[in-house]
């Protein structure tokens, strides 16, 4: 028996509120790209301005944690789990505007010509995509092992953004991509591999949630 | 870390009549710091903080088992001197409890018992107890007034200096605040912030904020067992027991 149905209560509620904004933000990122493909302005124009709704999100969250501190003063676990909180709501944030980011090249690109495609684009959208949604179940159910797994995927899409480079140089070095779009492509790959490291920050606060111990202090 | 310990306590068993309410605590209280003392009620730290100069020795069927030292003396033994452990460990109760006398004679009573006649001596004494507890601004005109007319955290401050005018090396708090207001409360604790500069302090208390505010160890009890001892910091933040957390969660019932 616990005397703190209602804390548990709040706290089950803050993990539904993160998980809506990491929805949120994993929408985004899929949509965003989907403009880029498509040189889709006005897609990329929603998701620039659904980034509010992002930052909304976040603010709501954090007036949520600053609540949760004030009456129940939380400490140990719950203590933990709310700073995690607090911190992985940046890191959710930061990839909301990347997601806009990506959005406004699709805007500057409106008027270059686009023959350019890698399969790696895609594959680094996807992978990222799911690092924050492994990153967020793991923060749910406690899986410390899912948040290890995160880590390790970064170096996927860190392979991936080295093989787009390295296909762009080439086209470049051929000739064969506008040299705008090569170089909004790789923003937008650049983007993406910043999103698997907020990924992996992600992570790092769900292990630290479980633990108590820092990753980037204590490497494995 | 080396720290110089003034209590080391081993293997202690201490039994109400039949009743057993420490198991088997082994524990150090180190010099210069503040160690709380947390469970729920009848957990066994009270017991145990009254242990450490000896006030169990009061109740009729308390036997003790095994060793506590101060200082590298064993205070159970038959010939230890109990006056002189309890002139140098003092305590502080959870209501306070001023004789009914002066506020200067309050403090001057230990000192008198011990033979200090001398009025400019005891002058001293009264005074440098009244700054350190922080009473002295507050009640330097009134010394001749009846300590039951303080208020009750002005009280509670008079027995901390009642406590150090004896000139302890440590001084025992068993709930000092819990009959206190939040600004009696925060005077007390900022007090004890200062105090463990010169004494060693060990504090009960059912306030986890206040073991976790003013603290540098912490030992949590459960049912006469020391659960978990170790700095305050950690056992706040990452407790290694899962009974620590539950209790410090409030999710222990």
């Amino acid at each position: 028996m616990t005397y703190r149905n209602q804390f548990d209560k709040e706290l089950e509620e803050l993990k539904i509120s993160l998980i809506h904004m990491g929805d949120m933000v994993i929408k985004h990122i899929n949509e965003g790209f989907q403009s880029f493909l498509s040189l889709d302005s006005s897609l990329a124009q929603s998701i620039i301005e659904k980034d509010k709704l992002v930052n909304e999100q976040e603010y709501k969250i954090e007036k949520e944690c600053m609540r949760i501190i004030l009456r129940e003063q939380p400490v140990a676990k719950d203590l933990r789990l709310i700073t995690a909180v607090l911190k992985m709501i940046t890191d959710l944030e930061r990839i909301g505007d990347h997601a806009a980011d990506i959005s406004k090249m699709t805007i500057f690109m409106e008027n270059t010509h686009h023959h350019f495609e890698t399969k790696q684009a895609g594959l680094i959208t996807k992978a990222c995509a799911k690092m924050i949604s492994q990153a967020l179940e793991s923060f749910v159910n406690n899986d410390i092992e899912l948040a290890y797994e995160v880590i390790r995927e970064d170096d996927i899409v860190d392979n991936y953004f080295e093989e787009i480079k390295n296909a762009v140089a080439n086209a470049i070095r051929s000739s064969s991509i506008d040299a705008d779009y090569a170089l909004y492509l790789m923003m937008v790959a650049k983007y993406l591999e910043r999103i698997g490291d907020h990924a992996v920050n992600i992570a790092e606060w769900v292990i630290f949630s479980i633990t108590g111990e820092h990753k980037k202090l204590n490497p494995i | 870390m080396k720290t110089e310990n003034v209590f080391q306590i081993t293997n202690l068993n201490l039994h109400y009549g039949t009743k057993q309410a420490l198991f088997d605590i082994a524990m150090e209280i180190p010099k210069n710091q503040v160690t709380a003392l947390i469970g729920p009620s009848g957990c066994g730290k009270s017991t145990l903080l009254r242990s450490l100069n000896r006030m169990n020795d009061l109740i009729d069927n308390c036997h003790v088992d095994g060793l506590v030292q101060y200082e590298n003396d064993d205070i159970y033994d038959k010939n230890y001197d109990v006056i002189n452990l309890r002139t140098r460990v003092g305590m502080v109760f959870q209501k306070p409890n001023p004789f009914p006398m002066s506020i200067f004679d309050n403090i001057a009573y230990g000192p008198r018992c011990q033979g200090v006649k001398d009025k400019k001596t005891l002058n001293e004494i009264v005074k440098n107890a009244l700054v350190n507890s922080a009473l002295y601004d507050e009640v330097k005109d009134r010394l001749k007034e009846a300590a039951t007319s303080l208020s009750g955290g002005q009280q509670q401050r008079l027995c901390i200096a009642r406590a150090i005018a004896m000139s302890p090396e440590v001084i025992l708090m068993d709930e000092p605040t819990s009959a206190l207001d939040p600004i009696a409360t925060a005077k007390i604790e900022e007090l004890i912030q200062e105090l463990k500069k010169d004494y060693t302090i060990v504090i009960v208390t059912h306030n986890m904020q206040q073991a976790a505010r003013i603290s540098d160890n912490t030992a949590f009890f459960l049912m006469g067992e020391l659960i978990e001892y170790d700095k305050t910091d950690l056992i706040f933040s990452q407790p290694s027991k899962k009974q620590t957390e539950d209790y410090i969660t409030g999710r222990f019932g």
